[in-house]
């Protein structure tokens, strides 16, 4: 069973989404990227992030990551500090370690499409 | 360059240029708004059913099975077959009613037409075939004055507007007017335990005025905190309809907030001095759990719906009617 599926499936991923997406708008480091007029197609995105790093159904790519993030000159310091503000939402979910270990693993694969290196 | 064959006409659609830049390019007589898909006033019907889908966030269901779609919202890379809904998109003929003043740059207007919706929806008001601009009803479906059931708005005059100024003095009661609608989705869906915060500044009274008298008229239990924001003191209207609300309604509040008492005018109890953005963060620091509506100028809906989401509320728990500037 995946994390997605454990900690509720798409109903209960809605709440993981607002606690991520509250820490990412209040960290400095990369809340520009986050900071938008409209909320709701970000929140969207950040659900979608959200459903591959628990692993719950989605049919994202390499590919799209690489798109989606392009033009945003994004360095290996942003991309550490969005792993951590996700690190802190699964906390908060209390996430034993173990998974949290586990998502952080997915993630990290996909460090080099988000990072177009 | 795609083609777009629009009543039988072969007309060219630039790379990145949206249907209905194209076609009035071109010359087409085609309704427009607000170029972003909220107003519905440039909606057309199209073959291709796979880019129609593409182009319709914000449509029915039943719009969306038409293969309606938003033309300012479509950019196409192949060729498309464009026709007008039928009855232009079921547009209905209304009649205004009486209009009263009720702020030195805002009126009332009540218009007759027959239009099921839910308080807090907007229409879209037609000036002549192709302008358009979007306005929220303040009324409940249950309200009637003389046994006709009344759709109320709330104008804020801009002085060089297509439609406001229009609205405000040349229609004359009487007259009809035509309208699309209703659409959007700030209304009351909360559940009844729910504490809500409806926050609005100018005319943005109007559909917040719609949700309170839904929340009320479903005998909302829990709290139900209102806060108008104006520039000044002579900008707050409907103050007195408010109060009266809150005096009938134990678990009601309301509260007017201005900007700037630049004369230092007398402000009544319910009125003070203060930054709405402030008032509400010091006020309601705690939103986790709250039902939010949010209305009125597209800046204020904004910053405010970041505000209460960093303060608690869930994303799915805001409601906002946005009024974004047409062009
Ligand atoms: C969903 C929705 C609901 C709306 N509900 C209401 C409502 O209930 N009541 C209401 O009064 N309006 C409402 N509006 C705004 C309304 O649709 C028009 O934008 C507004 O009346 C101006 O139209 P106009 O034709 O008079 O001016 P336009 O011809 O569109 O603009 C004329 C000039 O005025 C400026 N201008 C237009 N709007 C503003 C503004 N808000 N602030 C500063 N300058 C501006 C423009 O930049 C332009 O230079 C709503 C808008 C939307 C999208
Ligand atoms: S929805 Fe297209 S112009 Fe308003």
């Amino acid at each position: 069973m995946s994390l997605y599926d454990e900690l509720g499936g798409a109903a209960a991923i809605d709440a993981a989404v607002d606690i991520f997406y509250r820490k990412v708008l209040a960290d400095d480091r990369v809340s520009e990227f986050f900071d938008t007029t409209d909320m709701e197609a970000q929140h969207a995105k950040q659900k979608a992030f959200l459903t591959v790093a628990l692993g719950g159904p989605n049919n994202y790519t390499g590919k799209d990551m690489r798109e989606a993030h392009k033009h945003m000159n994004l360095n290996e310091g942003h991309f550490n500090a969005v792993a951590e503000d996700l690190i802190a939402t699964l906390e908060e979910l209390n996430v034993p370690q173990a998974k949290i270990d586990e998502v952080i693993a997915v993630v990290a694969t996909t460090k080099n499409d988000v990072l177009n290196l | 360059m795609a083609d777009i064959i629009f009543e039988g006409r072969v007309y060219t659609c630039q790379p990145g240029e949206s249907v209905l830049d194209a076609l009035i390019r071109q010359g087409c007589e085609i309704a427009s708004g607000c170029r972003a898909g909220v107003c519905q006033a440039c909606v057309l019907l199209m073959d291709e059913q796979e880019i129609a889908r593409g182009c319709q966030q914000g449509l029915s269901p039943a719009q969306q099975k038409l293969n309606h779609f938003f033309a300012c919202q479509c950019r196409p890379d192949a060729t498309v077959h464009v026709r007008r809904p039928a009855n232009a998109g079921g547009r209905v003929s209304g009649i205004l009613r009486c209009r009263e003043q009720v702020a030195p740059d805002i009126y009332r207007l009540y218009v007759s037409a027959q239009m099921d919706y839910q308080p807090g929806q907007y229409v879209t008001i037609f000036k002549d075939q192709t302008t358009g601009r979007s306005y929220s009803l303040a009324s409940h479906p249950e309200e009637s004055s003389s046994g006709e059931r009344l759709l109320e708005l709330h104008i804020k005059q801009h002085e060089s507007g297509a439609l406001s100024p229009w609205l405000c003095h040349d229609l004359q009661p009487g007259e009809s007017v035509s309208l699309l609608g209703p659409m959007g989705n700030c209304i009351y869906s909360a559940n009844p335990q729910q504490p809500l915060l409806l926050a609005g500044i100018g005319t943005g009274l109007a559909p917040l005025l719609g949700v309170l008298k839904d929340a009320l008229h479903h005998q909302h239990q829990a709290s139900i905190n209102v806060l108008v924001g104006a520039t000044e003191p002579s900008g707050l209207y409907c103050t007195e309809q408010l109060l009266g609300l809150a005096a009938a309604h134990a678990n009601l509040q309301v509260e007017f907030l201005i900007q700037n008492n630049r004369n230092n005018q007398a402000l009544d109890p319910a009125t003070r001095e203060a930054d709405i953005y402030q008032y509400c963060a010091e006020n309601f620091p705690d939103l986790k759990g709250y039902g939010v509506y949010l209305c009125g100028a597209e800046s204020f809906v904004g910053k405010m719906r970041k505000q209460c989401f960093l303060g608690g509320a869930a994303m799915a728990d805001i409601s906002t009617d946005a009024f974004i500037v047409f062009g």
